[in-house]
């Protein structure tokens, strides 16, 4: 039999795009090309340009494979070119996932910070699918404008669950906002879990993510139970190319997502 | 594994007939060192196992710098023909050591590396007399190898000692055997004797040894520490392109027609794009920290993942700089 080509994208077809904010896009792609739990990642191939790594924001029980993406390089660019029924190719899944099994029974506390919730959202349906192994979910999301806010049609139904804790925080408002304003952490003054054992999930832009995991780690959580959603220049996503390391793990292959514990002795994790 | 004899003058009868069943490199002296040269047909063989490791270094052979590694939407894998290498030294083979584990040993593992290494067969050979640039033993290696290589050469007053270390060797030897004589006790000998006058050599080169806590030193390393070591470095990077144990690379995709071909190309960590991320920062954006990266890297990180260091100490980085930084230089000040 021959090894099967870690480098060979599988190829896929959009099913749908959804724009969530203005520089921010879902992408519903066809069928589940590959299979994946939740916190591991995938590279898209955009055939003839190149491929970038993302973390679904589907639920790893869903039928369809989905991403919700930011514009901010090359190949997002040519991504965001692509139309409903075009082909773009899927490789992975890569990295570990979240230890759910650990979660069982606690409190689970996650903090997202604008398109960083993308990665969380899968989390948080991968959660809400099993809702009763845990003790309650709490989220905290900040984003920098109302507009920013991704996922916003589905706020409504995520409230009405009770085990679900929600609070939101904008930077900027506008005549309609009601709720907070600030960067994430005034909605982290209250941090209504067992510190001791609860896991925290982080996943924003690298100065969120900075003071987030300072707070968190002020708030008396467990180096090793902050979950962190790292971001590194990527390629092959196997661990071999060396792009991704962050001092001596590999984020795409110990990662994407690490513990406190992992990278609090590098210099300057958050970039 | 066992050893046999072959006259001096034997040996091209025995790599020509090796060069009908593949593409064969050897080891050829050329204006007082050996390059590495492909041999061609009706150009009879002379491979000199005299010297130390050629300059080029043996990567090509395994990993080119420029790779087709996967095609879209549909993949097909390439061709990948026999090969036959004469005259690795035990250096080249630490860096195919590294290789192994990264490709091979760590999952999941790299296809078109396993069909290379596959058709490949080594022919390895002692080095009699390392010269100055040369450190493999600082970084637990002897000038001679004895294992990774299918067949190690060592060159006798009368005869080249063939020491069969793979299966692949035994075959081959078996394939020629009437070339070949068994081997006794007193070649052997002659042999512990050139060996150790090799060791001797290196040791007067290397008269320090690295500090045992290398790994925990080079992790330690302040950053005055850091500016000093790449102070004469005008960043040309060659010393990474030489290098037998680097392996860094990148993927890039290219348009064929309706195809996408992924093409892998050799990267060095002191780009300063290399660890950029999509949108724009990056984590070593100083020079002194990619400078660095390349000594956590070979004497910290690798050593805690395998437990040998990444660096075969074949001082090609050295001979190729163009500042004349010698890494141990930089490892014994730590
Ligand atoms: S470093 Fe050692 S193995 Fe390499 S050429 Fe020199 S003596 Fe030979
Ligand atoms: S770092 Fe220098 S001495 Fe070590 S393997 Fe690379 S080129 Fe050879
Ligand atoms: S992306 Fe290549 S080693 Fe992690």
């Amino acid at each position: 039999m021959e090894a099967v080509n870690p480098y060979a994208a599988i190829p896929a077809k959009i099913k749908k795009i959804i724009p969530e904010t203005p520089n921010i896009t879902t992408f519903i792609i066809e069928g589940m090309p590959i299979e994946f739990k939740a916190g591991q990642f995938a590279e898209l191939t955009v055939p003839g340009v190149g491929e970038a790594p993302f973390t679904p924001s589907s639920s790893p029980h869903a039928d369809d494979l989905e991403f919700t993406i930011m514009k901010v390089g090359r190949v997002t660019s040519a991504l965001f070119d692509l139309k409903e029924g075009d082909q773009l190719g899927v490789r992975g899944p890569f990295g570990k996932p979240y230890p759910l099994d650990e979660f069982k029974g606690k409190d689970v506390f996650i903090v997202g910070g604008g398109v960083g919730f993308a990665p969380l959202r899968s989390l948080l349906l991968a959660l809400i699918h099993d809702i009763n192994d845990y003790k309650k979910i709490y989220v905290r999301y900040g984003a920098r404008t109302p507009g920013d806010i991704v996922y916003k049609h589905l706020l409504p139904g995520w409230r009405k669950l009770s085990k679900l804790d929600w609070l939101l925080t904008v930077d900027v408002g506008d005549e309609t906002w009601k709720g907070r304003f600030g960067v994430v952490t005034v909605i982290l003054d209250e941090i209504p879990v067992n510190v001791k054992v609860a896991p925290a999930i982080v996943c924003g832009p690298p100065l969120m993510m900075k003071f987030v995991t300072q707070r968190l780690v002020e708030a008396g959580f467990q180096h090793e139970k902050i979950y962190l959603s790292m971001e590194q220049n990527m390629s092959c996503g196997i661990g071999k190319c060396n792009h991704c390391r962050l001092g001596k793990v590999y984020v795409c292959k110990d990662g994407p997502v690490l513990t406190w514990e992992d990278v609090k002795h590098v210099e300057e994790p958050f970039v | 594994m066992k050893t046999y004899l072959i006259f001096l003058d034997k040996i091209s009868i025995f790599v020509t007939e090796l060069a009908k069943e593949g593409s064969l490199y050897y080891s050829k002296l050329e204006n007082g060192k050996t390059h590495f040269v492909a041999h061609h047909e009706n150009i009879s063989i002379e491979p000199e196992f005299s010297k130390i490791r050629t300059p080029e270094n043996m990567k090509h052979f395994f990993f080119r710098s420029r790779d087709l590694v996967a095609r879209f939407p549909k993949d097909k894998s390439p061709a990948v023909s026999k090969q036959f290498l004469v005259g690795l030294k035990n250096c080249d083979l630490r860096g195919i050591d590294v290789y192994d584990r990264v490709c091979l040993k760590w999952q999941p593992l790299d296809p078109l590396y396993k069909a290379r290494r596959d058709n490949t067969v080594i022919i390895s050979a002692d080095c009699p007399e390392p010269e100055e640039c040369c450190f493999c033993n600082l970084v637990g290696l002897n000038p001679y190898p004895d294992a990774i290589s299918d067949i190690n050469i060592t060159r006798l007053e009368r005869h080249y000692l063939f020491e069969t270390l793979s299966k692949k060797g035994e075959v081959i030897i078996e394939q020629f055997k009437d070339l070949f004589i068994e081997a006794g006790k007193e070649d052997l000998k002659e042999r512990d004797k050139i060996r150790k006058n090799a060791v001797k050599a290196l040791e007067k080169f290397n008269a320090r040894s690295l500090p045992d806590n290398i790994s925990e030193r080079v992790e330690k390393a302040d950053k005055k520490a850091k500016h000093a070591a790449r102070k004469d470095c005008v960043e040309c990077h060659g010393c990474l392109h030489a290098c037998p144990t680097c392996y860094c690379f990148l993927l890039s995709d290219y348009r064929k027609g309706k195809e996408t071909e992924r093409i892998r190309t050799w990267d060095a960590c002191y780009y300063a794009a290399y660890a950029r991320v999509g949108g724009g920062a990056n984590p070593r954006s100083k020079f002194d920290d990619r400078f660095w990266n390349r000594f956590v890297c070979k004497f910290d990180y690798f050593m805690q993942y395998e437990d040998i260091y990444a660096c075969s100490g074949c001082g090609r980085c050295w001979r190729g700089c163009s500042g004349k930084i010698d890494i141990r230089e930089i490892l014994w000040k730590l």
